[in-house]
């Protein structure tokens, strides 16, 4: 059967979120390795001078871009592409998409400015009272909005698609996508009041001062929904789309993942405080409900592992694969993009265990302001998503383009460079952190290192050395597949698994969206409710700002 | 609609128990290691 033919307006439109989503990736790439290097003691900042200032400043190129735009980008264009080629059909009103990915590009070159001027050195968690000119906090908001925009007219498409479809089941990539789209409504809410009501006005001095603990909580009310806003879409690909490129398996029950998603969505959003453990001004009864609901995601999450490993066993059987194991060999390993989302699966795994380790009350409070946390989002952000991103982009690209991949192999070895730089660099951090190493600090010039640390922080630069090379090489299999000249015979075929069961079975109630949404704004409300108020009632705007940098 | 295809029913994932199983006991191996490191050095770094 021939698949639904999206226009070339449409691959042009998702497209440029992917060429953003590379540039953005390419020049925060480019300082990941400078703070591993400086670790290590190979400190190149001086040489960067006048252009980059500082490590910080670094540090803030490299998580704004990486963290937030590489992702958003991508994601938006990704979950565009899910609706149009799940749905079948055009989007609704696609100027209001445009709208939106225009506004997000205007927010990016707003907020880049006041970053490569050395004026917004506030890292991606922009933490008052540290204080960034204000075209970077109107620059966020920009992004945001236009991504609450384009989410809008991803609805507006749904809801023209339900007119049309009244009894059919939602297919399961444009759900997946949906339901995202709608945690990314909810969970900004908290970024969009702290930057609003505070930081926005503050850095224009229509305020004195700030309330650094309120804003910290309006940051982690988005902060902590925002990994799964990252993780979601990895996990459509994982669920939908790795079974059939892995060995033409079928996904194993499009019912769990259908309610592993609806759980992401109630429980993401209401346990921020578990990132705010060691904050004074939040109730310890709060940071303990918190702690729940983050041990309640990790359901759904082994829903996810369950489902998508059995999705992946069904392709390696259907290849010839036995045993308990040996099936995993006979997976599709040669596809760049399989083997990229396998091996970004692999080290998501351990990103799992030490996210429970963070989650863990006792644990946290030692372990919070240390190396231990960046050792972390390096194996779930850095890698269990943008690898599986850019695994997802090996097909994409020539997708869109009509261009055949330039040189597969090389892009098999990015994988697989990247998965060992991820070990090393990853595992010395999570070693430093257990040792005391502390987060978020130039450890090349501290005077208080101690001689076992040495050891460790050398395996960060050559583990950051590593990566530099898998970043390299993946720019270079982009770049050359958009120029490539070699196109394919054939439209690339957008690999999603069926489902073993066909959805229709799928209790209706997983494809009604109003108790869902009412639940998870409720336990939003129920769970910050008090907490919010107590810090908004006894809300102390007198913090000046400070420019440390 | 999918075709349900015979090997479909008698698909049983047993790997994929396996696979957990290693999953749960590698989480519970490493988060005990970690919390006996803190504990050995006094609770605080």
């Amino acid at each position: 059967m021939k698949q639904y033919q999206l226009s070339t307006g449409e691959k042009k439109f998702i497209g440029s979120h992917l060429l953003v989503a590379i540039l953005a990736l390419a020049v925060g790439s480019l300082f990941g390795p400078l703070q591993a290097f400086e670790h290590a003691g190979w400190d190149f900042y001086p040489y960067l001078k006048p252009f980059i200032k500082s490590y910080y400043q670094g540090l803030t190129v490299h998580g704004v871009l990486n963290a937030l735009v590489w992702t958003t980008f991508f994601i938006m264009g990704f979950l565009t592409f899910n609706v149009i080629f799940g749905l079948k059909r055009p989007l609704k009103n696609p100027t209001l998409n445009k709208v939106g990915f225009w506004l997000m590009v205007v927010g990016v070159v707003s907020a880049a400015i006041p970053i490569l001027a050395n004026e917004a050195t506030v890292l991606f968690t922009f933490y008052p009272p540290l204080k960034a000119n204000w075209a970077f906090y109107l620059g966020l908001t920009l992004v945001v909005v236009g991504s609450w925009v384009e989410g809008w007219g991803l609805f507006m498409t749904y809801a023209a698609w339900r007119k049309e479809n009244a009894n059919e089941r939602t297919p399961f990539i444009a759900f997946g996508s949906l339901v995202t789209a709608l945690l990314w409504q909810i969970c900004t809410l908290g970024v969009a009041v702290e930057i609003l009501t505070m930081l926005l006005p503050w850095s224009l001095g229509l305020i004195e001062g700030v309330d650094p603990q309120l804003a910290r909580t309006y940051f982690w009310f988005t902060g902590h929904p925002l990994v799964y806003f990252w993780l979601l879409p990895a996990y459509i690909s994982w669920y939908a789309m790795l079974p059939k490129q892995a060995g033409n398996g079928k996904m194993f029950s499009d019912t769990l993942a259908r309610l592993a998603f609806w759980i992401f969505l109630v429980l993401s959003t209401p346990l921020g405080l578990h990132h705010q453990y060691v904050d004074p001004g939040v109730s310890p009864v709060w940071k303990f409900i918190h702690s729940m609901l983050t041990f309640g995601v990790f359901f759904p999450s082994m829903m996810t592992a369950f489902t998508v490993v059995a999705s992946l066993e069904h392709a390696g059987r259907k290849q010839g694969g036995r045993g308990a194991l040996a099936w995993i060999g006979k997976l599709n390993w040669s596809d760049p993009s399989v083997a990229a989302q396998l091996l970004a699966g692999i080290l998501f795994f351990f990103g799992g265990i030490g996210g429970l380790a963070n989650a863990s009350y006792n644990v946290n409070l030692v372990l919070h302001n240390t190396a231990f946390i960046p050792g972390h989002f390096h194996l779930t952000v850095a890698t269990g998503v943008t690898l599986s991103f850019i695994g997802i982009s090996y097909w994409l690209l020539p997708y869109l383009t009509g261009k055949k991949l330039w040189k597969p192999k090389w892009a098999v070895a990015q994988a697989w460079i990247w998965f060992v730089g991820m070990i090393i660099f990853s595992n010395s951090m999570h070693v430093l952190g257990l040792l005391g190493a502390p987060r978020r600090v130039p450890l090349g010039l501290a005077p208080y290192v101690p001689a076992e640390w040495n050891s460790r922080l050398f395996q960060v630069g050559v583990g950051g050395a590593i990566l530099f090379v898998s970043g390299l090489l993946y720019l270079t299999v982009m770049l050359m597949t958009a120029l490539n000249k070699e196109t394919v015979k054939e439209e690339v075929e957008v690999p999603v698994a069926e489902a073993m069961q066909d959805p229709a079975l799928s209790p209706v109630w997983l494809d009604r969206w109003a108790p869902w949404i009412y639940g998870a704004l409720a336990l939003v409300v129920i769970v910050y409710g008090p907490q919010l108020f107590d810090l908004i009632k006894n809300m102390a705007l007198t913090s000046p700002g400070f420019r440390v940098w | 609609m999918a075709k349900k295809d015979k090997e479909d029913d008698e698909f049983r994932p047993s790997g994929t128990i396996a696979v957990l199983t290693i999953f749960v006991i590698t989480l519970i191996a490493i988060w005990a290691t970690i919390y006996m490191i803190l504990v050995r050095q006094g609770g605080t770094l």
